[in-house]
């Protein structure tokens, strides 16, 4: 399914919004959402919700032969899948360039930049090496998935271990679980990603853009770094120009963005840890947020509407009394009505045109209860079709008109008694055309 | 890191060129006849052809065209005897996908799409010998291509890739230093204003050194667009010579 | 490139692989190219990979372990008709241009050979190219036939004869593309124009090629010249 393409006015609106240095959600330029890292009951698999963007990641390992470049050290992949699930613009199974994109990101963000010791990953050199395997799943696309699943990725492979293996001159043992606790991968820095998106020609620029933003965004740049302040990769993207002290100012947000993300990440393991040592409850199910109802009523929310009200009623107040319209309504054929004396109607042709049968027996038993009945649905009929929905009969308890008087044999008029006695038998006639 | 000093006590590299010092640029424009433009560039060892055709009416799907500006449609691919390793697909794999994505995303902000609403600007750059600075060539010679199919743009795309080693930037890296693993980082430049088209680094870097390596670049954009913009005053003298 | 063989072990083998690259044609770009790359491919791999065009006897490092296997790319830049011949010319002077490294094999005292690679780089032997054939295509336009055919012949070309003639003349492989007929005659009369063609083009191919050889290193000219 192709996105649905954004509408002027909300691109107006969230521009303007920019222009203003105001944001939807009421945060700051430089602020994140809030991160939220939940790990599973699995070693190496992590939830991670940035607002209401969520990524699951999940690492895996086995055993499999080096590279022949490479012969004593282990292998990582990465894969990150963005799949109908997140949003309906991705399509299942062949990959968009913004996939490839970010998949390669990711590559080079964790692998080039050496985050996790690949040599203690070998096993046996040019034999036996672990091969690394996260795999990232986009679950709900809200913006900046890129930040989202650098920071699932790290915390997965932090939280990930491997079984323990041994080696004994040409054997290789490998132990369970239940064996042998499982170690831990040996990683060196944690690179974390943090994306800016440029607007108005590079003049204003937001962290961690939602997908709004994202969708009006001019250009992005992502700057990777870990808390040593090493810059691990650097991307700029999307058709933007930018000026050299602009990309040292964001190489300088993000030293401050990536220490606090580290430091979330890092809370989150610890009490993880905490948790399995004292044996509570760990895994996703858990660490979803309970929602309980806890009240049994709503209560009024008290709005002071007292300034708005004194306002209207000064504009009311200044305004011109609008120019006298009569509301009046030409009937103009079977099923066919015009309200006020505009152009005339050119539905009808022919303005003498007889009226059908029905209409004109209808005509004949007026003031007959079952007439009104009729005429009831005979309205329903013509609401479906007619130019203008004649429900002004309804409001007026005392006339029913269903044409004007320049049909002088069609008009329908119902005195207010006759309609009294329906008014008490409304409640009978199956009424689907709403009473006002 | 292993091994090779990829800057000696001297301050000389590998290939003996200073830390600051660009490889030789050669370029042709025009070597294909039947495109609208055409520039085969050779920087030191690597050599890419760029050729563009367009602009012209889209190709394929008309859903593609844009109504306020022409699409730009890059395809990056590496001949199969380009490395030292045979490759096995000229193009397809993740890696030209990626650079194609980069390569067209550095023309978008540079070709004045404007002028051409609903039409299409291909560029198709092929690497023919690899030696390091794959992106940086194909700018450049996708940016003389363009220069020779008369396409106007913003301002010459200049790109150049820096390496960092021992506290020195090293401009122009050639593959024994880019396979050293240190970190690289490929900058495209309109050097009028200094703006930058497209950024990448890879490998870790200390941010101090950021703004370093991010000026020795500027210096090598300016340099190499010096040069490119001479090769273009030379060819169109001796194209208007020769009448 | 040394590797192990298949069903010839005395043999060293030969693979193609052409690439139509977009920038020949607008045509070719994305999978465009690939249909005529293919049916380049196969004709040169027809045509070349069998013992009496290429000398593969010399290929082989070791009879059933080791031998070379060139790796032959095709890389079209610009499409302007006639694609296979031009091809198959640039496939010889390729060839003809190709040094294969000297290599020692001993054998140890386990019987296992070891493969030792020359030293001096310029300690190699060349190819003898002498019965490498080139491709001829002959077009059948109406009633009339033509040989390099440019693209707008190439349009309305029914049927095409590709013949690979070595310089002395020699067919070595023979095809019939296109969708129309053609008379038993009319080929015997194509075979003959395409045998004077293809010992011309095979002279003026020889020809430039010694006049390369002759030039000093410092008169070399690559694509830049």
């Amino acid at each position: 399914m192709k996105e649905t393409p954004l509408s002027n006015c909300e691109r107006d609106f969230v521009l303007l919004a920019v222009r203003e240095k105001k944001r939807l959600d009421g945060r700051q330029t430089y602020d994140y959402r809030k991160v939220r890292i939940a790990f599973g009951t699995e070693y190496g698999c992590c939830v991670v919700e940035l607002g209401k963007t969520r990524v699951l990641a999940q690492v895996s390992c086995e055993l499999v032969s080096p590279k022949p470049s490479r012969p004593s050290e282990g292998v990582l992949f990465f894969n990150l899948e963005l799949s109908p699930m997140a949003s309906p613009g991705f399509e299942q199974g062949r990959q968009s360039e913004m996939a490839i994109e970010m998949n390669r990101l990711l590559e080079r963000c964790l692998r080039s930049s050496r985050s996790v010791d690949t040599e203690s990953l070998c096993v046996i050199s040019g034999e036996k090496v672990w091969q690394v395997r996260t795999d990232i799943h986009a679950l709900n696309h809200d913006g900046n998935i890129m930040d989202a699943a650098v920071i699932a990725a790290n915390a997965a492979l932090a939280h990930f271990r491997r079984p323990d293996v041994t080696v004994q001159g040409e054997e290789v043992t490998l132990y369970s679980v239940e064996d042998r606790d499982p170690v831990p991968l040996t990683i060196h820095h944690m690179p974390l990603t943090t994306t800016f998106a440029f607007f108005h020609e590079g003049s204003r620029l937001l962290v961690d853009p939602t997908r709004l933003e994202e969708r009006v965004m001019e250009g992005r740049l992502l700057v990777a770094m870990n808390k040593h302040r090493e810059l691990c990769a650097l991307q700029a993207s999307g058709g933007i120009r930018l000026l050299q002290d602009q990309v040292l100012r964001c190489s300088h947000v993000a030293s401050v963005k990536v220490l606090e993300l580290t430091e979330i990440i890092q809370r989150a393991l610890e009490n993880d840890v905490q948790a399995r040592k004292e044996g509570r409850c760990c895994g996703l199910a858990e660490s979803l947020p309970v929602q309980r109802v806890t009240v049994a009523c709503a209560h009024d929310a008290v709005v002071n509407n007292e300034e708005a009200r004194r306002r209207a009623d000064e504009v009311v107040k200044c305004a011109e009394e609008p120019a006298d319209t009569e509301g009046a309504v030409y009937h103009r054929g079977p099923h066919t009505a015009q309200v006020g004396e505009g152009l005339v109607n050119s539905w009808v042709v022919d303005d003498n045109e007889p009226k059908s049968e029905e209409e004109q027996e209808e005509a004949m038993d007026d003031g007959d209860l079952e007439g009104v009945k009729v005429e009831n649905e005979e309205v329903e009929e013509l609401s479906d079709d007619s130019v203008v929905i004649l429900e002004t009969q309804h409001r007026a308890p005392n006339v029913v008109q269903l044409s004007d008087g320049s049909e002088e044999d069609e008009v329908i008029i119902l005195s207010g008694k006759d309609l009294m006695n329906v008014s008490s038998d409304w409640s009978r006639v199956p009424l689907s055309v709403p009473p006002c | 890191m292993a091994g090779v000093e990829l800057l000696s006590d001297q301050g000389y590299r590998v290939d003996g060129r200073r830390a600051s010092e660009l490889r030789r640029v050669q370029c042709r424009l025009g070597v294909l006849g039947q495109a609208d433009g055409s520039a085969l560039l050779q920087l030191g060892n690597t050599r890419a052809l760029a050729v563009v055709s367009g602009p012209h009416e889209i190709r394929g799907s008309k859903s593609k065209a844009l109504h306020d500006r022409a699409v730009v449609n890059c395809q990056y691919s590496m001949a199969t005897f380009s490395t030292a390793e045979r490759k096995r697909r000229p193009h397809g794999d993740r890696k030209s996908i990626e650079m194609s994505l980069h390569l067209r995303q550095t023309f978008e902000t540079a070709i004045l799409t404007q002028l051409f609403p609903r039409s299409q600007i291909d560029i198709f750059v092929q690497i023919l010998k690899s030696d390091g600075g794959n992106y940086c060539v194909c700018v450049n010679a996708a940016t003389m291509a363009l220069v020779d199919a008369g396409i106007p743009l913003q301002d010459y795309v200049c790109a150049c890739s820096v390496g960092f080693v021992d506290e020195t930037p090293l401009v122009d890296v050639c593959y024994a230093e880019e396979a050293a693993g240190g970190p690289v980082m490929a900058v495209a430049l309109l050097p009028r204003s200094e703006q930058v088209a497209f950024l990448s680094l890879d490998s870790r870097l200390h941010e101090d050194h950021l703004s370093g390596v991010m000026k020795a670049a500027t210096v090598a954009c300016r340099d190499l667009h010096a040069v490119l913009s001479r090769i273009v005053k030379e060819t169109l003298q001796e194209a208007t010579a020769g009448e | 490139m040394g590797a192990p063989k298949l069903d010839s072990p005395s043999e060293g083998c030969v693979e193609f692989f052409v690439n139509c690259s977009a920038n020949a044609s607008l045509k070719f770009e994305g999978r465009g190219g690939d249909e005529l790359a293919t049916m380049i491919t196969n004709a040169l791999h027809r045509a070349f990979n069998n013992s009496s065009c290429v000398p593969r006897q010399n290929m082989c490092i070791v009879p059933g372990q080791h031998c070379w296997i060139l790796y032959v790319d095709v890389l079209i830049l610009e499409y302007g008709g006639n694609m296979l011949d031009t091809a198959s010319l640039a496939v010889k002077a390729a060839l003809h241009d190709t040094r294969i490294p000297k290599v020692e094999v001993s054998k140890n005292e386990e019987g296992i050979s070891e493969i030792e690679l020359s030293d001096n780089p310029f300690d190699c032997t060349q190819l003898d190219t002498t019965n490498v054939p080139c491709f001829v295509t002959l077009n059948k336009i109406g009633k009339q036939f033509v040989v390099d055919a440019t693209p707008e012949e190439e349009a309305c070309c029914l049927a095409k004869l590709l013949l690979a003639l070595r310089s002395d003349g020699t067919l070595t492989a023979f095809l019939k593309e296109g969708t129309s007929s053609l008379d038993p005659e009319s080929i015997f009369e194509m075979v003959q124009v395409g045998q004077r063609v293809g010992k011309e083009m095979h002279f003026a191919l020889d020809d430039s090629l010694t006049k390369q050889e002759n030039l000093t290193c410092k008169d070399k000219i690559g694509f830049l010249g």
